[in-house]
């Protein structure tokens, strides 16, 4: 990682000419066809009474009412609150750990580091699909000599249980993403200046103070950044859920993604999911301004 | 932080081979499924040692998954081929020109990037059904466009501005044009990230799931997508789920073994060099 700034204010014509806007137009036209026309069409759709895939009055504001009223869209807001709230810390901390040992020098790193993006990279329905396994009522590795062992859940599997499904679910999303967050860490970890260390030596501090005062407040804008990284992301999640539990037992893993999917393609209520998705969009695009903003003054990232 | 000694090395080593196990044991234990035959599978308690079998690579093959596989190969191939050809010249200008309302126009590729895909499927859906592009490549094409096209621009971007501008100041000094500049130096240049972006691209493209499942169909059908066919009214083929699961990690492997460098970055957007 590196931290100095080059490029924008060096760079080259020194009058802006139509060259650049050439370059990008391709980019922003093809951009602005698959996402900001989807967008614009999903708003219309929300401000009209569109069931059964016709789309019939304009009705103001009626959907996002009916939106705000449903029990079922403040579950999904519930579901993903806890689901970050317990997910993130957990992946924060322990990936933080495995950083500093890392960082601290471990034999085999070459091998270790690709080893540890397998989860990451992974696609999300084959992740789904491997901890069906693992878990699979009875007969799954983990299910038989784990959860049935100790009684957690017994007779079907984890994923049937209203009490425990959501837990399974955040259970994996930790699997998945704590070696990556190792991995940024690290990286993040072995870009920071040497120079505040060798004065902290010098001055005799000890590991806990290098580390709470030292390290963890260079590292903040990463940390903030990545962690809204993943904020954004368990708002997305969907594929892991729909293959696992498909939002069930009842609504007891049904995120926001799940329920404006069941909403379009289980209820063909569109006005309302459309009013779902615009609403997620917002608070994504609250979100995106803010990592923008910090990753560039804070990171000199971008 | 160099007090480490041979003692203390050889404890971290230990503790981060026993995690980094524990944390590949879900994978390794697909890989051996693959082999189970159907007693073993099931078998209480686990049974750890078996006779392996090709039995269930016979039932993947003869359900055609070979097609399936094909046009998930397809699909990652030309989605990726259009977005390079469409944003490496935005991620260069990005990179190296000043323009107005630069943060704006970047701004709205990050969020095209940040929104949840289940959020653009619904118009997408409802959209292709008119026009006539459900169950076409062109049209899963361009809904992978969403995702990558603006991830691809983004980190190319930190790509192209750490090369030297020296160069293509020497090369507009020599009278060169500006198409000469970006074909003969900087492309040449922005090669080993152009395919380490790609390639990430690809891998998405290869994961997704939602808009295939959604807007492909019969004829466009990827792999992800017909994992459901092993889930037959007798019951889940788990050893050919296995199958079919270590197949679609297959360039995953290949992409973390080659591209572990750039991986960071690309999954921070950029916002860690790796």
């Amino acid at each position: 990682m590196t931290l100095t700034i080059t490029g924008d204010v060096a760079a080259r014509p020194k009058r802006a000419s139509w060259y650049p806007y050439l370059l990008i137009a391709p980019t922003m036209i093809t951009l602005c066809v698959v996402s900001l026309v989807p967008f614009i069409y999903a708003v219309y759709l929300s401000f009209h009474s569109a069931k059964y895939g016709r789309v019939t009055d304009f009705i103001w504001f009626d959907n996002y009412k009916a939106l705000i009223s449903n029990p079922d869209f403040w579950n999904s807001m519930y579901v993903a609150g806890i689901f970050v709230a317990i997910a993130v810390p957990i992946e924060f901390m322990l990936g933080m750990a495995g950083a500093l040992v890392l960082s601290k020098g471990v034999k085999g790193r070459s091998i270790l580091v690709p080893l540890l993006f397998i989860p990451t990279m992974m696609a999300p329905i084959v992740v789904g699909l491997l901890w069906k396994i693992m878990l699979a009522g009875s007969w799954g590795v983990l299910s038989y000599n784990v959860i049935e062992r100790f009684n957690i859940v017994s007779g079907t599997s984890i994923f049937a249980s209203e009490q425990y499904a959501l837990y399974a679910l955040i259970f994996i999303d930790i699997w998945q993403w704590t070696p990556f967050m190792m991995l940024a860490f690290f990286a993040g970890l072995q870009a920071l200046p040497q120079g505040p260390y060798r004065a902290a030596a010098v001055d005799g501090a000890g590991a806990f103070q290098i580390f709470f005062r030292l390290t963890m407040p260079l590292m903040a804008p990463l940390l903030f950044v990545i962690g809204l990284l993943r904020f954004i992301d368990a708002f997305k999640v969907f594929d892991t859920i729909f293959i696992l539990t498909r939002g069930g037992p009842g609504t007891a893993t049904e995120s926001p993604s799940l329920l404006a999917y069941k909403m379009t393609f289980d209820f063909w209520n569109i006005g309302e999911a459309s009013a779902l998705a615009v609403f997620v969009w917002l608070i994504f695009f609250i979100a995106c301004n803010v990592f923008y903003q910090i990753a560039k003054k804070k990171l000199n990232a971008f | 932080m160099n007090n480490s000694t041979p003692l203390g090395t050889f404890f971290r080593t230990a503790i981060a081979v026993i995690c980094a196990l524990t944390i590949l044991f879900p994978v390794i234990w697909m890989v051996s499924m693959m082999f189970k035959p159907a007693d073993v599978m099931f078998a209480r308690p686990t049974q750890f040692f078996f006779s392996p079998t090709l039995a269930n690579f016979d039932y993947v093959i003869a359900q055609g998954f070979l097609s399936n596989l094909v046009t998930s190969l397809l699909l990652g191939v030309i989605s990726t081929a259009m977005v390079v050809v469409i944003g490496t010249p935005a991620a260069y200008a990005f990179a190296r020109f000043e323009m107005k309302k630069k943060d704006d126009l970047f701004l709205f590729i990050l969020a095209s990037r940040m929104a949840p895909p289940v959020c653009l499927v619904i118009p997408f859906y409802l959209i292709y059904a008119k026009i006539g592009l459900l169950d076409t490549f062109v049209g899963l094409s361009l809904a992978y466009m969403t995702f990558n096209l603006s991830f691809y621009v983004w980190v190319l971007r930190s790509f192209c501005r750490d090369l030297p501008v020296e160069l293509e100041e020497a090369a507009i000094l020599e009278g060169w044009s500006k198409p000469q500049v970006f074909w003969r130096v900087v492309f040449p240049l922005l090669r080993n990230g152009i395919v380490a972006t790609s390639v990430l691209c690809f891998i998405f493209a290869w994961n997704e799931f939602l808009f295939a499942f959604m807007l492909g169909g019969s004829s466009v059908q990827t792999l992800p997508v017909a994992i459901p066919k092993l889930i037959t009214a007798q019951g889940v083929r788990w050893g050919e789920v296995a199958v079919v699961g270590v197949v679609s990690l297959a360039p995953v492997l290949a992409v973390v073994v080659l591209l572990q460098r750039h991986i960071v970055r690309g999954l921070t957007m950029g916002a860690v060099k790796g």
